[in-house]
């Protein structure tokens, strides 16, 4: 029974990753691009740590703690661009 | 007793990470878009992370809980400088009786809102 909660909600997470991408490149403005491509990266970090709970390694959480610090500098970056044309 | 404990918590991170996903798919402007991007999704990341918490072993507990200390400190300031772009960008607001008390969303014509 644990198992089939493991793979219906990693199918779910895929799922929401197909509408994030779905957002990220249909949407009109570039704001709300932005806010969907933070969005992609949160739900990449949970389809990470539910796989490396699912295999239990550990290692794919180096790569879900890398991936929310470059997601954060990232987001920054582009709002600032977005909003001020300069970075700093 | 554990595993049906995780089971929970995974089902219910799930549930709300899709919440947060339709808001953002669903919701009228960026302002509102915010909320579900900013804070749906993020607390269904950390339930899913608790969950792993539950479940794992020492090397994997370590690892998120700094995932879970990075989020919390990294998300707010994220989805402010977010919001602050759009109010700079003089991104206008959708929604029905939503109200901007500064004013500034109005003048649209004018100089651009990029040296505050």
């Amino acid at each position: 029974m644990h198992e089939i909660v493991y793979y219906a909600a990693m199918v779910w997470m895929a799922g929401l990753l197909c509408i994030c991408i779905g957002m990220v490149i249909r949407t009109h403005s570039a704001i709300v691009r932005i806010l969907a491509f933070d969005a992609l990266t949160l739900v990449i970090i949970a389809l990470l740590i539910l796989y490396s709970t699912t295999t239990e390694s550990s290692y794919y959480l180096d790569a879900a703690l890398m991936l929310a610090l470059v997601s954060f500098v990232s987001t920054i970056v582009a709002a600032r661009y977005y909003s001020e044309r300069k970075v700093f | 007793m554990r595993a049906y404990l995780f089971d929970l918590l995974v089902i219910l991170g799930a549930l709300v990470m899709t919440l947060g996903v339709l808001g953002l798919l669903r919701m009228p402007d960026v302002y509102t878009k915010l909320h579900g991007a900013s804070k749906s999704v993020f607390l269904g990341v950390m339930v899913l992370a608790i969950s792993g918490i539950v479940i794992g072993g020492e090397a994997s507990t370590s690892r998120l809980f700094l995932i879970c200390l990075a989020l919390f400190l990294t998300t707010p300031v994220a989805s402010h400088v977010v919001g602050r772009a759009a109010f700079l960008r003089h991104e206008q607001m959708e929604t029905a009786g939503a109200i901007d008390e500064s004013g500034s969303l109005h003048h649209t014509d004018e100089s651009p809102g990029w040296r505050v």
